[in-house]
């Protein structure tokens, strides 16, 4: 029994501006409340296509049949209460802005409407705010949409570079994994080989033997390098309240040789307890006290090791009394394969500080250093602080 | 009075059963090395099937992991299932150096566990730790048996 | 702090035998975690973590038992027997040490799971020696299984 309504233009009222077209459905059971509806929008600007319908059913059939922009509903109608327009919408997933155009009813119900999902209340003897409030709602509508627009753009990126980080990761992976084997058949066999020739054959030969595994050599250790840093951060493990006093003795465990050789003196005192994943964090520790002793001057290496709560986070400091590192150079180092120094002064691939780096970052911290050359380093990171933890 | 001593190595690269016989040689070992180049070889080797009718139980195995046709894995469990063999010390020799890979083996019932180093150097010092150890310093017990 | 890594459990009644030996591993830096017990009911506590031992724990076993084999209490051999059977310890690395020079003890060691059998030397200095070999092959040559640990690289 609907129809869209037509209504013959009225050449004395000209539109003030230009809304552009507006797809209305009015649930309405009286023609002239629905005129009225009508010349209102008209007269607001609106280029009107309008379909009416007084029951559930009818409404229900139209949302799914046509797209609309805007929903107005007379509260009372013989039939059905407009308001119940609202879980329609709902059931079918329509996201359409309805405004009750009624009579005058209460100002709580008023309230009550909106509470329910209503966008506006107009009332029929104050229909001239109904151009206004169709605008508002509709401008509302395109902001909400834009917003979840952006929302699903970011989320697809985001997935888009997880799924890319992953893959490379792997790559690197599989990639240091399965160079190991023919590497290591090439290291051992040149130096068979040198073994075997050296100084039997011409003084060129033994040089390019030389040169072949010396080559081969180094990318042994690369290639285990790229390998440690590429597990770096995959060790299995949850995150939970970890206890660095323990994670310090760990890494001290593991660096034995180099203290006695070193005579290194390494002092830490009640160090928190954070929240950190702690199979990993032993491993930060035994880079940066590593580092400390590798790099030490003429002075027996000395290393304390402290930490200062910062609202939810532990600042850790190791600091050393070695050779320093020039201020220019202090974001340099932790980048992967980035060394200062050559290979005979000191050893190394310069992948320590990367994986720390990988390993505080995947941890919810940052890592930085103050330094100057000649003066000693204090590397410091930050870590969670764990609830309920005081210091240690 | 002693059979000659023999070792078994299973191994499928070619080049490293060629560095660990070299190694043993330079270690001065007098017994025999025996190679197979995959796990069904072992298990037929061991149980003198075949081609190896006749072939005397080896007084060790030094067995990788990663072998066609049938792993290390199976091997291990093979000899270590089987009465008669299951004496036999194994000692595993891998490029692994997992965890999991480390547990598993000796779940099997692996004598020793080796990591097989990347260096040449360490690799000649493995060898020899191994030839010291289970030829010089520990008994074997093959060694009283009569023919 | 004490930490429960004990690295060689020694199982040793004779006391002339467990000086020499706990000798023989100090000098090559390998008793730092060393734990001796006299008999084998001592043995098993220890390993099962039970009764004297029961704050010890199942997951951090020690990386090698030195077994002798004539044992009060309970023997050595049974106490392999029991090791070797239970799936919580069987993974441990046990070698018999022991001045047995019975064949069946031999054979019988091996087929129940010993890792490695070892015969005494009588001469002191060939002892010594013999323990000092064993130690630096089981915790430096050899790899012992690590259940549910880290197992951390040791720096270069």
């Amino acid at each position: 029994m609907s129809a869209a309504a037509t209504v013959a233009h009225d050449h004395d009222i000209r539109p003030p501006a230009g809304h552009g077209k507006l797809r209305v459905l009015l649930v309405e059971d009286n023609p002239a409340d629905i005129e009225l509806v009508s010349r209102e929008l008209r007269r607001g600007g609106f280029d009107l296509t309008m379909d009416v319908v007084e029951t559930e059913e009818e409404f229900t059939a139209r949302v799914r049949s046509n797209s609309y922009q805007v929903v107005l509903a007379d509260y009372n109608l013989p039939q059905w209460r407009g308001l119940e327009a609202l879980n329609v919408l709902r059931n079918e997933k329509l996201d359409i802005p309805l405004i009750l155009v009624s009579g005058a009813l209460g100002d709580v119900s008023a309230v009550e409407c909106i509470k329910q999902g209503a966008m506006d209340y107009v009332l029929k003897d104050r229909l001239a705010r109904l151009p206004v409030a169709v605008l508002s709602a509709l401008q509302e509508k395109r902001l909400r949409d834009e917003r979840q627009r952006a929302i699903d753009d970011l989320a697809k990126k985001v997935e888009e570079l997880a799924r890319s980080n992953r893959e490379l990761e792997q790559f690197a992976y599989v990639a240091s994994h399965d160079l190991q084997e023919p590497l290591r058949m090439v290291a051992a066999y040149t130096q068979l080989l040198a073994e075997r020739y050296q100084g039997k054959l011409d003084e060129q030969a033994d040089k390019y033997i030389h040169y072949a595994v010396d080559g081969a050599k180094r990318m042994q250790t690369l290639v285990q390098d790229l390998l440690a840093f590429s597990r770096a951060g995959r060790q299995q493990g949850e995150v939970k309240e970890t206890d660095c006093n323990v994670m310090v003795e760990l890494a001290i465990a593991n660096l034995q040789v180099a203290i006695r050789e070193s005579g290194a003196q390494i002092t830490y005192d009640h160090l928190p307890v954070v929240l950190a994943n702690s199979s990993q964090i032993p491993q930060v520790f035994q880079n940066l006290i590593g580092n400390a002793i590798k790099f030490r001057g003429p002075k027996t290496p000395q290393i304390q090791i402290t930490a200062e709560r910062q609202e939810n986070e532990w600042v850790f400091s190791v600091a050393d009394n070695g050779i320093g590192i020039a201020p220019e150079y202090c974001q340099d180092i932790f980048v992967i394969f980035k060394r200062l120094h050559t290979r005979t002064e000191y050893p190394g691939n310069g992948i320590g500080l990367a994986i720390c780096r990988k390993i505080i970052e995947q941890n919810g911290g940052r890592i930085w250093v103050t330094s100057q050359e000649g003066g000693g380093s204090t590397f410091k990171f930050t870590l969670p602080a764990a609830p309920g933890f005081r210091q240690g | 009075m002693k059979t000659s001593t023999e070792i078994l190595l299973v191994d499928d690269n070619p080049a490293d059963l060629d560095l660990t016989t070299e190694m043993l040689s330079r270690g001065e070992f007098s017994g025999r090395v025996r190679t197979v180049n995959d796990g069904a070889e072992a298990i037929a080797f061991l149980h003198g099937q075949g081609k190896y009718a006749g072939a005397q139980v080896p007084d060790l195995i030094v067995l990788d992991l990663n072998l066609p046709k049938k792993d290390g894995r199976a091997v291990l469990a093979d000899v270590k299932n089987d009465p008669a063999l299951r004496k036999t010390p194994v000692v595993i020799f891998s490029t692994s150096q997992a965890a999991r890979d480390i547990l598993g083996s000796y779940e099997l019932g692996a004598n020793s566990y080796v990591s097989k180093p990347g260096d040449l150097q360490q690799f000649a010092l493995a060898v020899k730790s191994i030839q010291d150890f289970w030829f010089c310093c520990a008994r074997l017990p093959k060694e009283e048996k009569q023919l | 702090m004490q930490s429960s890594e004990v690295d060689i459990l020694l199982v040793e009644d004779s006391q002339d035998d467990m000086d020499l030996a706990l000798h023989a591993l100090r000098r090559e830096n390998l008793a730092n975690n060393i734990f001796v017990v006299r008999d084998g009911e001592q043995a098993l506590d220890f390993l099962f973590c039970r009764e004297a031992f029961a704050k010890r724990s199942l997951d951090h076993p020690p990386k090698l038992v030195l077994l002798d084999l004539k044992l009060p209490k309970v023997d050595g051999i049974e106490v392999l027997r029991q090791i070797k059977s239970d799936p919580r310890t069987k993974t441990i690395p046990v070698v018999i040490m022991t001045s047995s020079k019975e064949e069946r003890d031999l054979v019988n060691g091996y087929s129940l799971g010993a890792n490695s059998y070892i015969q005494k030397p009588v001469d002191f200095d060939q002892f010594r020696n013999t323990v000092k070999q064993v130690g630096l092959y089981w915790l430096v040559t050899n790899q012992a299984p690590v259940i549910n640990g880290v197992v951390l690289q040791t720096t270069r």
